[in-house]
């Protein structure tokens, strides 16, 4: 099926991709942020905080946003 | 701001300035191609010098068209990186007016009323307060100017305004480690704000300056943290980053520059009211390395004493040396004439 997947980590992005059927968020943040601490990122699916095990369907809109983003100093 | 028509109004105007950013970004594209195509004919022209150089032997000026062609290539570096970025980026489907007003609905769940000032086109935000590292930086105000959203690939279109300053002690403008002048310097989050913004997404535009905002970066701070409240100088109270404060291991208190100095003899720092001074060459020295003259008893530096004594009382001392040899001389002279009397005739044998 396929959903809406916009990444706010790293360069940000938007695009439509393909996920097998019965993902759950805690799934999809597994596979796309591998190795990342969800703790650390704000998930939203269509907008709305969702549980874990909430399973996506078809043409969801799910966003990913870190929380702490580290900022510089011009050079 | 709970009427949706207020939302769609706003939502209208994010999409207008959101029309003329993709404009812009063609604009960009063509002046970045006009600055590449400048600095290829001056690369051209270096080339045209650096010939007619080399046929007259002319090495200098070789080696100066050499300079200018590093220069040139180094921009034309930059000028076709930033052709190709503007090139290959994909074209931003402006987004729809029922999507911009999603987002300003969503906005408004996530962090309450956000504020629309309709003169200036501006739309706010106010984070809660934000403490980091146990310092207290208050609240922020993120202000987006709706206005420079087309200006978005040449200056920033928003604005961090701290609402309960607490600057750095040693800078004013810096009202957060990663905020100066009201400018948010976004360092790992630059490009996710740039994407976000450029197709309307404005939550998590807003989620993003927030989330640097709330997040300390040790590494590269305007000011620091550990120096945020500064320290002020033993002496004259002057507010001083760490970096630039003297610690006296004399009095153990720390100074500004103007407030210290140091052992000419040993290099240990020293504030001036701990620092001795050689009474003879008058720079500055340590209780360690202060000696004093064996005979006057002032206080010297190593390099003024010679024998333990100031140049002062070697002065002295060879005065009275040599008034005492003369004197003794002349004592010889008149006490004891017979050898003088019996040298001469020596000499004058000799002669």
């Amino acid at each position: 099926m396929r959903i809406l997947y916009i990444n706010n980590d790293g360069c940000g992005y938007a695009d439509y991709i393909d996920v097998a059927e019965n993902t759950t968020v805690e799934q999809f943040f597994m596979i796309k942020m591998s190795g990342k601490d969800a703790g650390d990122y704000m998930i939203r699916v269509n907008r709305q905080p969702v549980p874990k095990d909430y399973v996506l369907r078809e043409g969801d809109r799910i966003t990913i946003t870190p929380t702490k983003v580290e900022g510089a100093k011009s050079l | 701001m709970d009427d949706i028509k207020n939302l769609v109004k706003i939502a209208n105007q994010v999409q207008q300035e959101l029309l003329k950013l993709r404009n812009c970004r063609y604009l960009e594209l063509l002046n970045q191609m006009r600055s590449a195509s400048d600095k290829l004919q001056e690369i051209i022209t270096e080339s045209k010098k650096l010939a007619l150089s080399l046929s007259h032997s002319w090495f200098s000026a070789a080696d100066s068209c050499c300079s200018s062609i590093d220069r040139l290539t180094s921009d034309i570096t930059y000028y076709i990186s930033r052709v190709k970025q503007f090139a290959e980026k994909p074209r931003e489907e402006t987004p729809t007016l029922s999507a911009l007003v999603e987002d300003l609905k969503q906005l408004e769940q996530e962090y309450g009323k956000i504020e629309f000032d309709k003169a200036t086109k501006t739309i706010s935000l106010i984070t809660k307060p934000i403490t980091l590292d146990d310092v207290y930086l208050g609240p922020f105000k993120i202000q987006l100017e709706l206005k420079k959203l087309s200006e978005l690939y040449r200056d920033s279109p928003y604005y961090c305004i701290a609402l309960d300053p607490h600057p750095a002690a040693t800078n004013e403008e810096v009202t957060h480690p990663h905020v100066s002048n009201d400018r948010l310097c976004e360092g790992e989050g630059c490009a996710a704000i740039r994407t976000a913004l450029e197709q309307g997404r404005l939550c998590d535009f807003f989620t993003l300056v927030k989330s640097i905002l709330n997040t300390y970066s040790p590494d590269s701070p305007y000011v620091s943290l550990y120096d945020w409240d500064g320290e002020p100088c033993y002496d004259c109270g002057y507010i001083m980053d760490r970096d630039n404060s003297y610690y006296c291991s004399s009095c153990e208190h720390s100074f500004c520059e103007e407030c210290s100095t140091y052992c000419r003899s040993c290099e240990e720092t020293l504030c001036r009211g701990c620092a001795g001074k050689c009474e003879i060459c008058e720079e500055p020295l340590c209780s360690n390395c202060a000696h004093k003259c064996a005979e006057c008893g002032i206080c010297c530096c190593e390099s003024c004493l010679e024998d333990d004594l100031c140049p002062n009382c070697i002065k002295e001392l060879e005065a009275e040396n040599e008034e005492s040899g003369n004197q003794t001389t002349g004592t010889n002279e008149n006490s004891n004439p017979s050898q003088s009397e019996t040298s001469t005739p020596e000499i004058k044998l000799a002669g």
